[in-house]
């Protein structure tokens, strides 16, 4: 008995570096990732880049980021140490953020660019599998909501400092910046580093290692829990994504000389929203249950939608914003918890991770094209309509077809 | 066996990777601007305009050294990515694209303003006059005599058949131009 209870506090001891590593991996990673958003067309822009080149350059990112999607996820898969896929991944994120700081030519921004579609694709998977070899399937729903918490809290700082660094400083400086910051990620991964193998990996219940008994790939895709959640995700995607740039589109139309002040509200409420209830999020989809906290999720969205569409108050819409912030809380800690729940065992849970990442990023590409064209054609407030109506969509599908994939 | 592979593959991406890195802080102090030069197409003719761009074009006569002419970065500077500047220095936006009609001459600005980050910005077509590039090669700006609030009243500008709608500066308000005739 002393013996269980010694061994369980040496546990705890080990644990709680690593966990506080992965609540820094999270912050930092988040932080980078603004770096790289649609900020680099404002960059590419100062550098004297035409938008053709710049929609090139971005579109080379996007396509790269969705075909290295399943790929990257079976590579994640067959790596033992998550850690050291991190490590790779964020120096690589580091290269591309000197590359476009240094070298924005067309041959160095497009490597930075496939670089950074690439790591992104590797990153997210790995940290996703170190917080289950933390803390266990039965914990990974609180834990998943406190990653939530800290990258949503690295988003909003991200913001702000790249939004006064590009300010203040210069365009330029945003990326020195992001690279920067990739030292303080890789410091973080530090503790993680020294997760042994063994708990890199669930053990199934039955004690076999699940690296020797791999699920079949085949048997993965059709399994029909994770498709419809795939395609869940990807109409909820297709309908939210346009969404914001939608919004700060009419914000700069609208809001005259507080336009950009309103829209970094746009961009930093959601994330205080984040931050402040993902916990409580990865606590109920651990209770009550992954359907119900994709359903709250998802059924903001038309409310969204309706209200961005009615409502043209500036400061409103900021409010509205904080709708997005509890989809973004519930998608974001489902995400890597409904792949847990469908591949956690089976040694597929990086490519599980990889299949859905694809289907938002299908999703994500379309939203934008499609808003942009109906708000061209028929103006903002119908292509709300029309956001509300897919995320509805979203909803009926996830009501009807979404099983749910809480272990008993 | 199969991690050590798999470890000693991955060492070796870290090591390409600290090389490419290597590579790029090599490359770095290479870049430097060159005095732009010109090549006119027709040496003989009036005073081609110069090239918005000031960068050289690449034609047939390179051969033919009398063909080129030293343009210095006092006579003309490149536009695009230029920070617009109001009436007060506050930032309006970036220049990202130039409108020129049949001869070549400009029209109308595009500017790229407003958004934080890149999130929610729109495109505007300004008139070429309404644009002050005095400051252009000192400060690398060009001013603009309208507020945020103009700017933002101002229709977006939608390249292709169905046309641009230009906006001009109050003091001096001309008609808007039509780019697509």
């Amino acid at each position: 008995m002393s013996v269980a209870l010694a061994k369980s506090r040496s546990d705890r001891d080990e644990a709680a570096p690593a966990a506080h590593g992965l609540d820094g991996l999270n912050l930092f990673v988040a932080n980078i990732q603004t770096g790289f958003g649609p900020f680099i067309s404002v960059y590419l822009t100062t550098q004297g880049w035409t938008q053709t080149g710049i929609g090139t350059a971005l579109s080379l990112g996007t396509i790269v980021a969705m075909a290295s999607q399943i790929p990257a996820g079976a590579l994640v898969d067959a790596i033992r140490s998550k850690a050291m896929v991190a490590l790779l991944s964020i120096l690589a994120f580091s290269a591309s953020a000197l590359l476009l700081a240094l070298r924005p030519t067309a041959l160095w921004v497009y490597a930075a660019e496939a670089l950074h579609g690439f790591s992104s694709c590797t990153l997210g998977p790995a940290i996703a599998a170190m917080s289950l070899a933390l803390v266990g399937q039965a914990m990974l729903g609180p834990r998943l909501g406190r990653n939530a918490r800290f990258a949503s809290i690295g988003n909003g700082i991200g913001a702000a400092l790249m939004g006064a660094c590009g300010y203040y400083v210069s365009e330029r400086a945003v990326f020195f910046l992001t690279a920067a910051v990739t030292l303080p990620a890789i410091i973080s991964l530090l503790p993680l580093a020294r997760l042994r193998d063994p708990a890199m990996l669930p053990v199934s219940s039955s004690g076999t290692h699940p690296t020797r008994a791999r699920a079949s790939i085949s048997s993965l895709l059709t399994n029909r829990a994770l498709v419809i959640f795939a395609l869940c995700a990807m109409l909820f995607t297709l309908g939210n994504s346009a969404m914001l740039p939608l919004a700060g589109n009419t914000l700069t139309k609208e809001a005259g000389n507080f336009a950009s002040l309103l829209i970094a509200g746009c961009i930093i409420v959601p994330q205080l929203v984040v931050a402040a209830i993902s916990p409580t999020i990865g606590k109920l989809a651990e209770q009550r249950g992954r359907r119900l906290v994709l359903l709250i999720g998802f059924c903001t969205l038309p409310v969204r939608g309706m209200l961005f569409a009615t409502l043209v108050n500036p400061a409103a819409l900021v409010l509205i914003q904080a709708l997005d912030g509890i989809a973004a809380a519930c998608v974001g800690i489902l995400v890597p918890l409904v792949a847990s729940d469908v591949a956690g065992r089976s040694g597929r849970y990086n490519l599980s991770m990889g299949f859905i990442g694809l289907a938002i990023g299908v999703g994500a590409t379309i939203s934008t094209a499609l808003a942009g064209w109906i708000a061209d054609a028929a103006g903002a407030p119908t292509a709300y309509i029309c956001l509300a109506l897919v995320g509805l969509a979203a909803v009926l599908l996830a009501f009807n077809a979404m099983p749910e994939t809480r272990p008993p | 066996m199969a991690a050590a592979g798999c470890r000693n593959a991955l060492t070796g991406a870290a090591v390409a990777l600290v090389l490419g890195l290597l590579c790029v802080a090599a490359f770095a102090p290479q870049c430097s601007a060159a005095t732009p030069v010109t090549v006119q197409a027709q040496p003989e003719s009036s005073p081609a305009p110069a090239s918005n761009e000031g960068q050289p074009k690449t034609g047939a006569q390179t051969k033919t050294i009398e063909n080129v002419e030293p343009l210095s970065s006092s006579d003309a500077t490149a536009v695009l990515g230029k920070k617009v500047k109001g009436p007060n220095g506050e930032d309006l936006g970036l220049i990202v694209d130039v409108l020129v009609d049949a001869d070549g001459r400009p029209r109308a600005a595009v500017i790229d303003f407003g958004g934080f980050l890149g999130v929610g910005s729109r495109k505007i077509a300004i008139d070429w006059k309404a644009l002050d590039f005095t400051a252009l090669g000192r400060a690398g700006t060009v001013e603009l005599g309208l507020d945020r609030a103009q700017i933002a009243a101002a229709p977006e500008y939608k390249p292709g058949p169905l046309g641009a709608a230009a906006v001009t500066a109050p003091p001096a308000p001309a008609p808007p131009v039509d780019t697509h005739r």
